[in-house]
């Protein structure tokens, strides 16, 4: 009844290709940003931001970019963490040796960086697939733990191999306060979000798909896998990159190598799956589940009133995602996105379905 | 494993003081406590949380700290840098008096932060070596010592054993370690002794959790030094012990911290 797009005529183009064509999911996502951009600075507290949104924010990124290669190009990617370091090491090098570096020059050049290492890494995909593609990325993971672990040239000769970054600003405003991370975070997100969002629509967008459905099919249409699986693979490393600068510097301010282990790569897949493949919104509800879970998990104990050993939590967080990664596998492969989805085509037929 | 009781005592002691200072208004005091139960470094983890949980209640059940109790709340980081941040943030609000964050990766990231919020780091026998200085890092309270002290206790106590630190010279001295901030932290303070007393210090680095170290302890039996001082935490210790029996090094010339 609410929900129902009749009388809302396409009258061009432009109109018919729009990314919400329905006026009612317009008005949402416009109340979603006013919320997310006026709204939560008034109202959230520190520990809001600085425990939920900001993780939530660039970690959403991250599986945004993931997505990107294993939700819309198919090729699966263990290294994701791998790509967040590289892109995190990166600017931090260019912060440390170049003086007066910008902070967003020096993000887009770690996620340059970490796009060169992810098409380096990303050529064996021209090759192999599934699995054997998902150990060769493994590589460079290991690898790439090796390298900022052994090569003290990365981490500026610190003899600890722990480095930090401080006094961050973006024109002159510092970004310190949990509110101007925040907001930082949030405009670099929806940027991204709204490029990934075009890319994916575009013949690029299109061609990754073709690739994913069966790449054979798509050699013989036309389309290159060459070009097509390494653009997929720059693109998500790009993405992942950024989001790897944006965790080391916003979020942790100092952080090792162990900050962007195997554990990083396998928690972003999971986000991916549980929140739906090829899907840009799956990103951001595989990102909320994965960071709330815990924290709801954490408290619930406390709320209900029934002391509960840290230990059990923890232990209880593990099994709860592999029994939902596997739930979400067998029942729902496009996960908590297609359920929203079916959710929204269930709307507009209420409350008179067939 | 005996500085336990010793590193509660003086936290308490600290704690007792600054309550003492300032009549608190609340008759509680609020710790909180962030430890790891979970993962690869549970094994000392598990019973450095109890012993802490344990002299808390023991405190509390003997009236407090002048007749303030304590409360505490336990939150679990798994010895991993991003959750231990979160647990900062979680917990700082609750009116923290101060945080041991018990892990060197996690101590590091919040020395950025405590003098923002101005609460302190109490870091008991490890943390931020170079935060001695309390000039530069106002809210760093290392107490009982840093990784350089250690390090340095025990190559006094080698040159003692050997009869004298001139004695070193020429010896081999291998230190197997963490490959984290944690393991690399006594490495400058090595360095510069072996300089100072002419041994010849081999570094060899465990990969984090320390589950395989097959490598290493190749390398130990190819270079045959005569001390090994061993680095390690968690299931690194237990892995290291059975390789260096595998290896044939003797247990009278390894030395962990």
């Amino acid at each position: 009844m609410l929900y129902r797009e009749n009388g809302q005529f396409k009258t061009s183009y432009a109109a018919d290709q729009q990314i919400f064509p329905i006026l009612q999911d317009r008005w949402a996502l416009g109340l979603l940003l006013l919320v997310a951009f006026v709204v939560m600075p008034l109202v959230g507290s520190e520990y809001f931001f600085r425990a939920i949104l900001i993780p939530f924010l660039i970690l959403a990124l991250a599986a945004l970019g993931l997505n990107i290669l294993v939700g819309y190009c198919g090729q699966i990617s263990l290294g994701t963490g791998a790509f967040m370091a590289v892109g995190a090491y990166a600017a931090y090098n260019f912060m440390v040796r170049i003086d007066g570096m910008p902070l967003i020059v020096a993000m887009l050049l770690g996620g340059l960086c970490a796009t060169v290492i992810g098409v380096l890494f990303g050529i064996p995909s021209l090759r192999i697939k599934g699995l054997y593609l998902a150990v060769a990325t493994l590589a460079a993971q290991f690898f790439t733990d090796w390298a900022f672990l052994r090569i003290g040239w990365f981490t500026n000769n610190s003899t600890s191999g722990s480095v930090s970054v401080a006094n961050l600003n973006v024109f002159g405003i510092p970004i310190e306060s949990p509110v101007s991370k925040y907001l930082f975070c949030l405009v670099v997100v929806c940027l991204f979000a709204l490029m990934a969002k075009n890319l994916t629509r575009s013949a690029i967008g299109r061609q990754w798909m073709a690739i994913r459905d069966m790449d054979v099919a798509a050699a013989v249409i036309g389309i290159r896998p060459v070009y097509a699986k390494l653009t997929a693979f720059a693109v998500s490393s790009f993405i992942v990159g950024v989001a790897g600068v944006l965790w080391a510097f916003v979020y942790l301010g100092a952080w090792e190598p162990a900050a962007f282990s195997i554990d990083r790569s396998f928690q972003l897949l999971f986000m991916v799956i549980i929140g739906g493949l090829g899907s840009i919104s799956g990103a951001f509800l595989g990102a909320a589940f994965m960071v709330l879970l815990p924290v709801v998990l954490d408290q619930l104990p406390h709320w209900l009133g029934i002391p509960i050993s840290t230990a059990t939590v923890s232990h209880l967080v593990h099994m709860i995602f592999g029994a939902l990664i596997v739930f979400f596998l067998i029942v729902e492969p496009h996960g908590l996105a297609k359920l929203w989805s079916v959710g929204k085509q269930k709307m507009r037929l209420w409350p008179f379905p067939h | 494993m005996k500085f336990k009781p010793l590193a509660l005592a003086a936290t308490l002691v600290t704690l007792g003081a600054a309550s003492f200072a300032t009549p608190a208004m609340a008759q509680e005091q609020y710790i909180p406590l962030l430890s790891y139960r979970t993962g690869a470094y549970a094994p000392n983890g598990i019973p450095w949380a109890n012993g802490k949980q344990d002299y808390l209640k023991y405190v509390n059940a003997n009236g407090g700290v002048n007749g303030v109790k304590i409360a505490y709340e336990e939150c679990e980081t798994g010895y991993a840098t991003d959750k231990g941040v979160e647990c900062y943030e979680r917990l700082k609000g609750r009116g923290a008096s101060s945080f041991d964050p018990q892990s060197t990766g996690i101590t590091f990231a919040l020395t950025d932060k405590a003098p923002i919020d101005k609460i302190p780091l109490i870091t008991l026998g490890y943390g931020l070596a170079a935060s001695q200085d309390g000039g530069v890092f106002k809210w760093n309270f290392p107490l009982m010592g840093s990784y350089w002290t250690a390090a340095d206790i025990l190559i006094q106590h080698l040159g003692e054993k050997e009869g004298g630190l001139d004695k070193l010279k020429g010896k081999k001295i291998a230190l197997v370690y963490h490959d984290s901030p944690f393991g690399k932290e006594p490495i400058p303070l090595l360095q510069k002794r072996a300089e100072m007393h002419g041994f010849q210090l081999n570094l060899l680095p465990v990969t984090a959790p320390g589950v395989e170290q097959k490598a290493t302890w190749l390398q130990v039996r190819r270079d045959r030094p005569d001390y090994v001082l061993l680095w390690g935490w968690g299931v690194m210790n237990s892995t290291a012990l059975k390789e260096a029996v595998a290896t044939g090094f003797p247990r009278e010339k390894m030395y962990g911290v």
